[in-house]
């Protein structure tokens, strides 16, 4: 699943200084970035000092892969930076940053820097400034362009993305440090299947009031399921029924698309679903059973090992005694010398025996 | 007032969905092998709020070249190896300096159906739960998600049990005495996702609803193709998927294995009983023997030698320890229960694909 922001038009991509023996790449550049990040993305705006600084944006660094080739970056991860920002002065952190750096790839070494990212849309002389640092050879992704990555958080308002890399550009020599271009990129995000499922336990805390949920068990997912499939066929058939009574244009595409989906339906034969039916819900149920006789043996095993022995004396010889008679067991056969020695020091070793016998065959069955 | 927030137990444990998302991701690209991390946050009055989590460092195994079975152990040891201890007070020191809550309150591991509950994880729960009472254990099971439904849980350990492994004294008598059962290691906390506002408003986006209430009427098959429509990521409709046999398969097979760790077990208290029961006659012999000797001695007026010399010449042998038949059981009780909710689900999706194709 991946949600495109915009449709793009991506002619070519500035160039950037080469180093001497390095081809510049002008291939487009696409930027992905995963869900994670976003989230910590906005829960550092959410956490943003607003006491000791006035600026009302916070800065942090993209961490993830490249392709081989440059052309595809994927954020994975990111970090906060602290900074201070006023009207004539940008500080950042560097020693943080770069700390912070070598505890993330520790944990993942096959991440590399990215770029970086401001909870703002403004792209001032400051930015410029954090671009280059980012961008440089020393503290930076030199020779690849660093991407910057912006995000509106303005409360209120619809987030948005962007992603730019830049160019140097500049008036003259001294301001090329506080001066750059930026060219937006396209940038996608991406789901994989793992980060869906998450992103549905997430979402449905989104759906409430006081923005929390707990996480329903299997079966309270599958009645909201069923309850929104149900939902979604009474929309199209409701569609469909208003076309039948004419009030409705018909539209040709979607049914042509409806008949599609409903020539997907098997041609099986009702005795062969029967069959096939009973067959399988049998089996399922079988292991289900199963699986609880062990749990119940296996609770039973352990509450005769640490049964009080009422009467220690007399016990204690008998249970010498079934003791020797399990050993023997075991050593005549292999699988069934546990069952024996089990019997032995459970006492009652008879149906203590028999019951154990009992899970043992079918489940083979079973699987 | 610290004194009263340090009484309260956790009674939940409120996730914040970043952190959520951290694990799932990291569990699911280290899976097959375990993933472990830790978390933070803090603890307001019962229930405890997780609000960051980072991943321990890999092992590089590659050196080694051993194979997977090695990077899984090493990683399920990592919370309480050294090295990692120093990591996450380091990174816990910069999470500090961006306004993070930089309270250690446990650690995360990943799982394939339900298979967590080992020495290892109680070894690292206690690690954390001796410093600290209020940490949690985050288990992500990997298998089971796929399927649909996040299944991640909160467990820590019981104070029963802290105690007792505390002693390290797992023996028939100190069970009889404590009333520790299998059932009483582990304590599940329900977890609770929150969201931000701001989280909230970017979940509400995508995928973006419909710029108006009437959208164009498609022009042909492929523009529905091309622009599939987006669904919402909740309710998910992964859940629906019929194949149930791999999980149920997987499980079995995982039982097998706990049956398997049963009779070994047995086996050893088993070898143990018999030991004990030939010792024990060893010194009956001897002090009957003794007791003869001695009678003779006073026979012929001579002094008794001691009667509790045994003591010194048999040794009893040591009773293994019933930790590991515990935690198989408890470990059986998790499949079986999972069994049970893969039943159930599946039961009711049989249905429906029955009442679909064969309509009354």
């Amino acid at each position: 699943m991946a949600v495109d922001q915009e449709h793009f038009v991506h002619l070519a991509r500035p160039l950037a200084p080469s180093a001497i023996g390095f081809s510049a790449n002008t291939a487009p550049l696409t930027v992905n970035i995963q869900p994670q990040a976003i989230f910590s993305i906005i829960d550092h705006a959410v956490r943003r000092d607003t006491k000791d600084t006035q600026s009302t944006r916070v800065i942090g660094a993209l961490v993830g892969v490249r392709s081989e080739d440059g052309s595809d970056v994927e954020v994975r991860s990111c970090f906060a930076i602290p900074h201070t920002e006023n009207e004539d002065q940008v500080e950042v952190d560097v020693e943080y940053q770069k700390n912070m750096l070598a505890l993330t790839l520790k944990a993942s070494p096959r991440e590399t820097l990215l770029g970086w990212y401001t909870t703002s849309h403004e792209l001032n002389s400051f930015s410029a400034l954090i671009q280059n640092f980012f961008a440089s050879p020393e503290t930076g992704t030199f020779p690849h362009p660093a991407v910057h990555l912006t995000m509106s958080t303005e409360a209120g308002r619809a987030i948005e993305t962007k992603t730019y890399i830049s160019a140097p550009v500049a008036v003259n020599a001294e301001r090329a440090a506080e001066s750059c271009l930026f060219i937006e990129v396209p940038h996608k995000l991406n789901f994989t299947d793992a980060e869906r499922v998450a992103l549905g336990g997430v979402a449905a805390a989104a759906e409430t009031e006081t923005r929390a949920a707990p996480l329903g068990t299997d079966i309270e997912g599958l009645v909201q399921a069923f309850e929104t499939v149900s939902d979604l066929l009474e929309r199209v058939s409701g569609f469909v029924g208003e076309v039948l009574d004419e009030e409705r244009d018909g539209n040709h595409a979607l049914g042509q698309y409806l008949m599609n989906a409903l020539s997907l339906a098997p041609k099986v034969s009702n005795t062969a679903i029967e069959h096939d039916f009973n067959n399988h819900i049998q089996d399922v149920l079988m292991v289900s059973y199963l699986a609880n006789t062990i749990r119940t043996q296996i609770d039973l095993a352990q509450r005769l090992a640490t049964a009080p022995l009422v009467a220690s004396e007399k016990e204690g010889g008998e249970k010498g005694k079934d003791g020797e008679e399990g050993g023997n067991k075991e050593g005549g056969g292999g699988g069934r010398g546990g069952r024996g020695g089990r019997g032995g020091r459970g006492r009652g070793g008879g149906r203590g025996g028999g019951q154990q016998r009992e899970p043992r065959e079918p489940r083979e069955n079973g699987e | 007032m610290v004194d009263t927030q340090r009484d309260v137990p956790i009674k939940s444990a409120l996730i914040e969905a970043l952190v959520v998302m951290k694990i799932v991701k990291h569990c699911s690209s280290q899976f097959p092998t375990t993933a472990t991390g830790s978390i933070v946050g803090m603890d307001s009055n019962g229930v405890l709020e997780i609000t960051n989590a980072f991943p321990f460092p890999t092992i590089d195994v590659s050196t080694t070249d051993s194979h997977q079975n090695d990077a899984s152990s090493l990683a399920a040891a990592a919370p309480r190896a050294k090295a990692n201890i120093v990591y996450q007070n380091e990174m816990i020191k910069h999470l500090k300096e961006v306004n993070v809550d930089a309270n250690n309150v446990g650690w995360y591991t990943s799982a394939t159906m339900g298979n967590f509950i080992n020495l290892s994880f109680v070894e690292n729960q206690y690690h954390y739960q001796r410093e600290n009472d209020k940490t949690v254990a985050l288990v992500h099971d990997v298998s089971r998600s796929s399927q649909g439904a996040l299944s991640l849980r909160a467990f820590k350990l019981s104070t029963e049990f802290m105690a007792a492994y505390k002693e390290a004294k797992f023996t028939t008598d100190s069970l009889q005495k404590s009333k520790l059962t299998f059932k009483d290691i582990v304590v599940e906390v329900p977890i609770v996702v929150h969201n931000s506002h701001l989280l909230t408003s970017f979940l509400h986006q995508i995928p973006a609803s419909p710029d108006s209430a009437e959208i164009p009427l498609p022009a042909s098959l492929d523009d529905i193709r091309r622009d599939p429509a987006k669904i919402p990521a909740h309710p998910s409709f992964d859940t629906l998927d019929l194949s149930i046999d791999p999980f149920l398969e997987k499980t079995c097979d995982l039982l097998l294995d706990s049956i398997e760790a049963h009779y070994t077990d047995l086996n050893n208290h088993q070898y143990y009983q018999r030991q004990l029961t030939r010792e024990q006659f060893k010194i009956t012999q001897w002090q009957t023997k003794r007791k003869a000797e001695n009678a003779a001695r006073v026979a012929a007026k001579q002094q008794p030698l001691p009667e509790d010399e045994w003591q010194r010449l048999f040794k009893l042998p040591q009773e293994p320890s019933r930790l590991e038949g515990m935690l198989n059981a408890r470990q059986v009780e998790q499949y079986s229960k999972q069994v049970d909710g893969f039943t159930a689900s599946i039961t009711a999706k049989m249905f429906a694909v029955r009442g679909n194709l064969l309509p009354e």
